[in-house]
């Protein structure tokens, strides 16, 4: 095993499925698996050594002399349940260097591979045009093309190549993409998660804890778990109140445009709704002009 | 020439028990390479080692500063009169824990070095007239009392504030911890209006801690005189502008300035030293 990892314990465990995040927008992905972790009550049993990855983010001194350095830490979880063993991982950080990034990658699937991992599942955000009242939908995305008719039965779910304009194609940016690409290279089936998240809110780091739920919900049936997820309803509440406050500071011209997306349809299958493509792009525009004015300003 | 993953030795120096400096390119007040560059000048050590910078520094381009191509750069240098090691280099942009495993490496295992210093300048919020305090930061208990001896205070208490991020000499004090290799971040004091500019009063301050900590018998007299030199400066620049004059009153009676009162401290003097130069 690699040097890098530190082990607590060497769980024994029937043909786990992975569960992975590392922040990113909204935290989407890591507020859902912490979330996962602290309701299964899962338990720590490795993880990687910082700091060949991360530059330390915070030093305490006391009376004179070095106490600590403190890194973002990357730990893994694991959990029996009745239904599927699952490990989790939680990145506090992604490496800035592509290659630490590919080497972090690889420690977290060969720790996976070693305890029999079956299949992989990462959550992340899927940045859209959607209006932030609405239900998040979650976008999904399999390493293999056996895996697509399945994706399309998950419920509140689309996948990539449903979404209009896109042909199919995207990027996932970061290491909830690339592990997801690594895994496929080691004939691991695995799927990417991503929780909607409005444009406009996107741009601000808050979190977005109601896409988190939504990809707990798809993944949380797949996995054959019963979660109680209502933490983060209040969580979700308590983001929006504070989403609401700013939007009314908002000019009332950019609000209306705002407030259309909650009409906007990016789906292909669905019926043309009362936004043309043509007004979808203008809003985004509009909207987006704003927010850039807006940033300057502060 | 011996060449390594990462670095070039092309000298053997012969070393008893040195110890190690290491400063940093940029620095508060341009402390670490003034200090490096004196001692470079004063001692003469042999240049024999240094690190290739890829890897370690983004190559994408280079920086120009003051109309002149930059390039990083870092050199280990040996004396071997005063048994003493000393490593100038700019911070690496990547792979940091990599490069600073890679000092030590060097240092200890081709240098046999037990003990190094780190040099590093902190803003403060005090006038030019007040003594420097040098304060340090040991990762071995045993480093505090013979540095209080010397003056340097040893007492500090910090915790990173947020949105700020450890420097790099403090990294380097916790790997070189790990690797049970003493040393301490030496840092010293520079008042705000000379941190973008020259302060000989705190190279001759962690000067005066080095020459005393490893008998390096250092003739002051050269950055005695640039200190006269500066303070005369600065003494003309108070006669000519009154506020210059009152706003460092105000500090050595050790009154807090506005942002405002402070920012315009700063201009002035750094305008007016800038000029004179």
């Amino acid at each position: 095993m690699n040097e890098s990892l530190i082990f607590y314990q060497e769980p024994k465990l029937e043909k786990p499925d992975l569960v992975a995040a590392w922040p990113g927008i909204g935290n989407i992905g890591i507020i859902a698996l912490s979330t996962l972790r602290e309701a299964l009550e899962a338990e720590l049993f490795a993880e990687i050594e910082p700091w060949r990855f991360f530059y330390p983010h915070a030093l305490s001194i006391k009376d004179g002399e070095l106490e600590s350095l403190r890194f973002p830490e990357s730990k893994f979880y694991f959990k029996r349940t009745g239904t599927k063993d699952l490990l989790l991982f939680i990145g506090g950080e992604q490496p800035s260097e592509v290659m630490k990034g590919y080497e972090m990658t690889n420690l977290v699937l060969e720790v996976a591979l070693n305890l029999g991992c079956q299949r992989v599942y990462t959550a992340a955000a899927a940045v859209a045009p959607i209006h932030h009242t609405l239900r998040p939908r979650v976008w999904a995305v399999p390493n293999r093309q056996e895996l697509v008719a399945e994706t399309r039965r998950y419920r509140n779910t689309i996948l990539m190549g449903d979404i209009e304009g896109r042909g199919g194609q995207g990027t996932i940016t970061g290491l909830n993409g690339l592990l997801l690409g690594l895994a496929k290279a080691r004939d691991l089936p695995g799927i990417c998660l991503l929780g909607e998240i409005p444009v406009y809110i996107s741009q601000f780091p808050v979190p977005y804890p109601k896409a988190s739920k939504s990809i707990l919900e798809v993944l949380t049936d797949n996995l054959g778990l019963t979660v109680d997820l209502s933490s983060l309803d209040e969580q979700a509440q308590e983001v929006e109140r504070n989403i609401e406050r700013f939007y009314h500071l908002i000019p009332e011209e950019i609000r209306e445009r705002i407030d259309q997306l909650k009409h906007v349809s990016y789906i292909k299958e669905e019926k043309p709704g009362a936004i043309t493509e043509e007004d979808k792009k203008k809003i985004m525009q509009e909207v987006e002009e704003f927010f850039k004015k807006r940033g300057k300003q502060d | 020439m011996s060449e390594g993953h990462g670095f070039k030795i092309y000298g053997t120096p012969r070393l008893q028990n040195p110890c190690l400096i290491v400063g940093w390119s940029q620095d508060v007040g341009g402390l670490g390479p003034k200090v490096l560059d004196f001692l470079i000048r004063k001692l003469q050590p042999q240049e024999f080692a240094q690190f290739n910078p890829a890897g370690f520094f983004s190559l994408a381009g280079v920086p120009v500063e003051d109309n002149v191509i930059q390039f990083p750069q870092s050199k280990f240098y040996a004396s071997e009169e005063k048994d003493l090691l000393l490593f100038q280099s700019d911070g690496p942009s990547q792979t940091h824990y990599e490069f600073l495993m890679l000092i030590l490496d060097i240092a200890e295992q081709i240098c046999k070095v037990k003990e190094f210093y780190t040099i590093g300048g902190i803003i403060s919020l005090m006038a030019h007239t007040s003594p420097r305090r040098v304060s340090a930061v040991v990762n071995q208990p045993l480093l505090k009392k013979p540095l209080s001896e010397y003056g340097v205070s040893i007492n500090l208490e910090y915790q990173t504030p947020l949105g700020a991020r450890p420097t790099l000499s403090s990294f380097l004090l916790w790997v070189a911890q790990r690797r049970n290799i003493a040393g301490a971040n030496l840092w010293t004091e520079i008042p705000f209006y000379l941190a973008a500019l020259e302060d000989p009063r705190a190279y001759k301050q962690v000067l005066s801690v080095l020459d005393q900590r490893l008998n390096l018998g250092i003739d002051f007299a050269e950055l005695e005189q640039e200190i006269e030199k500066q303070n005369r400066q600065i003494a003309e620049l108070k006669e000519q502008e009154g506020d210059v004059h009152r706003y460092i009153t105000m500090l050595e009676r050790g009154i807090m300035l506005s942002e405002k009162e402070s920012e315009v401290l700063a201009n002035k003097v750094a305008e007016f030293l800038q000029k004179r130069d």
